[in-house]
């Protein structure tokens, strides 16, 4: 074992390089999860972050908010379904903002103040009292577009007031305002002037005390024709393009981890080979091939628990002078987790390196040569 | 003209204080046909001198003329061409391309040497018949036995019919009765061609097949 | 028994010392093919529509950011534009994201229903009002000419007439209608969504001239957005992150192939350095073990190619039908010198230590 650690720290330059090389592959692994689970909140934080433990779909929408339509007398029938406590309309469209900071795509949600489907996590400011206020999603605040300035919704061009700002409250990756339902409805006419009445896209319901949310999802799915009903969680996780990223995102983890065992395996094999003398020496003195193993298995074990180390350490520097657009933090389980999985994958990638010592014969250090040639 | 001429060679390894004589003025000449066999003990110069005469190594200072070649003045690229055609090289490992056949390993030198290969076939195949190999051209190294090898080997060094082989211990893995056969074969191959030889050895048993033994202590000849 | 030979003999006669190697590589070529099927049959699906439209710029409304579910272009603003110096031709457009579903099918299925005024490109001129022509893809979920879709929560009836090849929008399958009926389609799937006759999303626009220019002075002279098509394509949501992220998934592999490769090859040229130095007694020259190793480095990449081509367009075969992979020739093609270069690039990294090999190493050992 002594032999292993020895060998570290007379060659600080190989094992650093390595160590480096691992640190920053299992950054990128750390930096892809976390922007993942970023970017996936901001896929769905809206319908995640809103106080509906129950949301209402038109059936034939197939669980996708932005094409559901709630048609007229839905809401009274989903409203007598026993176990039900209050049932709100919940809107969401797509517009353009003409905010202090210039031209932004956007997505507007009416809500029903008091209701069940408001914005639950307000960091700052309060929630819109009465039309033409609105609450932002916390992370797209920007100079001129903050609480306390005002943006006009085009077409149309209606003024809203931004009086708070929700945390986690982004919809389909876009600056997402929380306004009353009403209001809504006023900026959607002045927007589309010919238009029909506005229909809510989802219902958001709240469930009687004690009432289970999936419980009372699958009775107003039987109960209500035309409609679906899901808890919270179902909703999110079926945000249509979410299972996409999802799966890019498990693909790009998967490769950056087979790039990391690779690495690790092809460096201790071709240590292995270069090193074919000394060990053969070593076994010749009676050293067991078990030792020589588990001091390569020690050098594993430290080079990649030191480089998952370096990796906690970038993605922590990158997370305190990271972009504001796309704030990431680090999450120690998942640090944990990926260093853990990155030392079992590179034991076994190992494992070829550790064949090349066992097959070693102790007898060829007497005969000399061998090796390559005949 | 000998085959090979040295006149003062000297070979230095290192600089300063860690600079080691390996060769210090060694003079020496091999006749076109003579077998000459150079014994001394171990970190005496031999191999240096082999490597050296082989185009191998440089000298530090001195003349080598092997043939027409004053090799000691040659950049590498020279050198390689002249180790193409000049000479033959028998190591010590014998350090055959274990994934070769018999056949291939002796190819090998020719057609890096430009030969034509219908003509380089026809001579390996002479060649192997000669070494008594007929019949295992076309085994890998593997499933030959150390003799056998070792005669691939003298093969491969005689295939561009070079003025000059260098022999490098060719008898040490043998036993003795194997290494007379090989020895008896090098002195019939070399007469026969009307090749020179330089054979290197430690066994000193070998040397009564050579014309001439010369002694190499700490870098210097002593006849 | 030339140096290139010797390499080539080393790959037949020893195959499992290269074929890890190959393997890996095999794997990630698979990996590029499918990822650039993935990503054309993802943006083909996306752009279809447009590319079907095969206009020289379309406009939008102002302030619109090219969208089309919000940009509006009033009759008046249509007007200009069709003044405007360089534009030939202007024909209306408009889509509807919603679903529809044949008599008897269990499950609707998404449709981009399109209204448009003229054949331009790809698109015949509209049907007669309460026909429809059909994005072909949608003949797989078992639509065929003569069935009549019910579209929207109301149900508009429409008759599928004929058939357009490539022709979706934010991968729902497009369904091209004549003005009329799509606006009764909008009427009952985006009731708040509703234009006055005459207005429409946007326009499409035949140019005389540079497209660009006509433009640039459609929106200095009308305040509208005007974007020639290709940018209007690359504007389309999603279509940029797509290209972008995929590109950095290739290069991520590229970059892996080579880093196996370098990898590779420093483990065997480092197991074969006295074979070298022996091959270097003997009068091989540095150039030609190289050559010889860039042979074995091709035939490698070459074999893995053809097993990751062969295993990708498997993986095409028996993918799910809403995996959208699309692969082409040229793209394939494209996959081979970005492989073969990565792994010459690789194979560089040896370069040194080959140069250097000591032929006196055949002589003195070790």
């Amino acid at each position: 074992m002594s032999i292993a650690l020895t060998e570290i720290r007379r060659s600080p330059l190989r094992f650093g390089l390595l160590t480096a090389a691992v640190g920053l592959l299992l950054a990128l692994v750390l930096f892809l999860a976390t922007v993942g689970g970023a970017l996936l909140s901001r896929i769905t934080g809206a319908l995640e972050r809103q106080s509906a433990p129950v949301l209402v779909f038109a059936v034939e929408a197939r669980r996708n908010v932005q094409a559901s339509l709630i048609a007229p007398g839905v809401a009274e029938r989903v409203a007598a379904v026993p176990g039900v406590a209050a049932v709100a309309p919940w809107v969401t469209r797509g517009f353009t903002l003409r905010t202090g900071a210039g031209l932004r795509d956007g997505t507007l949600i009416g809500y029903e103040p008091g209701g069940p489907g408001a914005p639950t996590d307000i960091v700052e400011g309060r929630l819109p009292r009465m039309n033409g206020e609105a609450v932002l999603s916390a992370l797209d605040a920007e100079a001129g577009f903050e609480v306390g300035s005002t943006v006009r919704v085009l077409p149309g061009g209606s003024p809203l007031e931004i009086v708070g700002l929700a945390e986690g409250a982004s919809f389909a990756v876009q600056p997402t305002l929380f306004t009353p339902y009403e209001g809504f409805t006023a900026i959607a006419r002045r927007a589309f002037p010919d238009a029909g009445p506005v229909l809510p896209s989802v219902l958001a319901v709240a469930p009687a005390p004690g009432e289970d949310p999936v419980a009372l999802a699958r009775r107003i799915t039987e109960a209500v024709p035309g409609v679906e009903a899901l808890d919270r969680q179902t909703a999110v996780a079926s945000v249509p393009g979410t299972d996409a990223i999802r799966s890019s995102l498990g693909l790009l983890l998967g490769l950056a981890f087979v790039v990391v065992v690779v690495v690790i395996g092809f460096f201790f094999l071709i240590f292995a080979v270069q090193k074919a003398d000394v060990f053969t020496l070593l076994l010749a003195m009676g050293t067991p091939a078990r030792s020589l193993v588990g001091g390569l298995a020690l050098q594993v074990v430290l080079v990649v628990g030191v480089g998952s180390l370096l990796a906690t350490g970038l993605l922590a520097a990158l997370a305190t002078t990271g972009d504001r657009a796309f704030p990431i933090s680090v999450d120690p389980g998942l640090a944990l987790g990926t260093g853990a999985t990155a030392v079992a994958l590179s034991l076994l990638a190992a494992l070829g390196a550790v064949r090349r010592i066992v097959r070693i014969d102790p007898a060829a250090a007497v005969r000399g040569g061998g090796g390559e040639l005949a | 003209m000998p085959a090979l001429m040295m006149d003062e060679v000297r070979k230095v390894y290192g600089s300063g204080e860690q600079a080691v004589v390996a060769l210090d003025g060694v003079s020496l000449e091999v006749g076109d046909d003579e077998l000459l066999a150079l014994v001394g003990p171990s970190g005496s110069g031999k191999t240096t001198l082999l490597s050296i005469a082989g185009g191998l190594l440089r000298p530090t200072d001195g003349a080598v003329q092997v043939g027409p070649h004053r090799i000691e003045s040659y950049g590498p690229r020279e050198l390689t061409r002249f180790r193409r055609t000049a000479v033959g090289f028998v190591f010590q490992g014998v350090n055959l391309v274990p994934f070769l056949t018999a056949r291939e390993n002796l190819l090998v030198a020719a057609e890096i040497a430009g030969v034509e290969r219908r003509r380089a076939r026809a001579r390996a195949e002479q060649l192997l018949g000669e070494l008594g190999l007929a019949g295992k051209e076309d085994r890998l190294p593997a499933r030959l036995s150390g003799g056998e090898r070792q005669r691939v080997a003298i093969g491969r060094a005689l295939m561009n019919e070079p003025a000059l082989v260098l022999f490098d211990e060719p008898t040490s893995s043998l036993d003795s009765r194997l290494g007379a056969q090989v020895m008896e074969l090098i002195r019939a191959e070399v007469k026969g061609r009307g090749t020179a030889a330089v054979v290197v050895t430690h066994d000193l048993p070998m040397t009564r097949y050579a014309d001439r033994v010369v002694e190499i202590h700490d870098g210097r000849l002593v006849t | 028994m030339r140096p290139a030979r010797i390499g080539a003999t080393e790959v037949l006669r020893r195959p499992g010392r290269f074929a890890i190697t190959a393997a890996v590589l095999a794997l990630l070529v698979a990996l590029q093919v499918v990822l650039w099927g993935l990503l054309d049959g993802l943006t083909g699906s996306t752009t279809g529509a447009y590319r079907a439209l095969g206009a020289d710029l379309l406009v939008y409304g102002p302030a619109s950011r090219a969208a089309l579910l919000r940009s509006q272009v009033s009759p008046e603003l249509r007007a200009r534009v069709e003044a405007a110096d360089g534009v030939a031709a202007v024909g209306g457009l408009g889509v509807t994201l919603t679903w529809g579903r044949t008599d008897g099918a269990p499950v609707p299925t998404d449709l981009a229903v399109f209204g448009y005024e003229r054949s331009t490109g790809r698109l015949p001129a509209p049907p007669p009002p309460g026909d429809g022509l059909a994005d072909r893809s949608l003949s797989q979920e078992g639509v065929a000419i003569g069935d009549v879709l019910a579209v929207g929560p109301q149900g508009v009836p429409i008759r599928v007439s004929g058939w357009v090849q490539d022709a979706s929008y934010l991968g729902q399958p497009g369904l091209w209608v004549a003005p009329a009926t799509w606006r009764r389609v909008l009427a009952t799937a985006a009731p708040d969504r509703v234009l006055p006759e005459g207005t429409w999303q946007a326009l499409v626009v035949d140019a005389e001239g540079d497209a660009a220019a006509v433009a640039a002075r459609i929106a200095r002279a009308t305040g509208a957005e005007a974007l020639p098509l290709d940018e209007a394509i690359s504007r389309l949501p999603g279509v940029e992150a797509q290209r972008a992220s995929f590109l950095q998934l290739i290069g991520a592999t590229t970059l892996v192939a080579g880093l196996v490769v370098a990898l590779f090859f420093a483990l065997i040229t480092l197991e074969r350095v006295r074979l070298f130095g022996v091959l270097k007694a003997v009068g091989v020259s540095s150039a030609q073990l190289l050559g010889a190793l860039a042979l074995q480095a091709l035939t490698v990449t070459g074999a893995a190619y053809a097993v990751g081509v062969a295993a990708a367009v498997a993986l095409a075969r028996v993918a799910p039908e809403e995996v959208p992979i699309r692969l082409t020739g040229g793209r394939v093609l494209w996959v081979a010198p970005v492989l073969v270069g990565t792994a010459l690039l690789g194979l560089a990294t040896s370069l040194r230590r080959v140069v250097r090999i000591d032929p006196a190493t055949a002589v003195v050992g070790r």
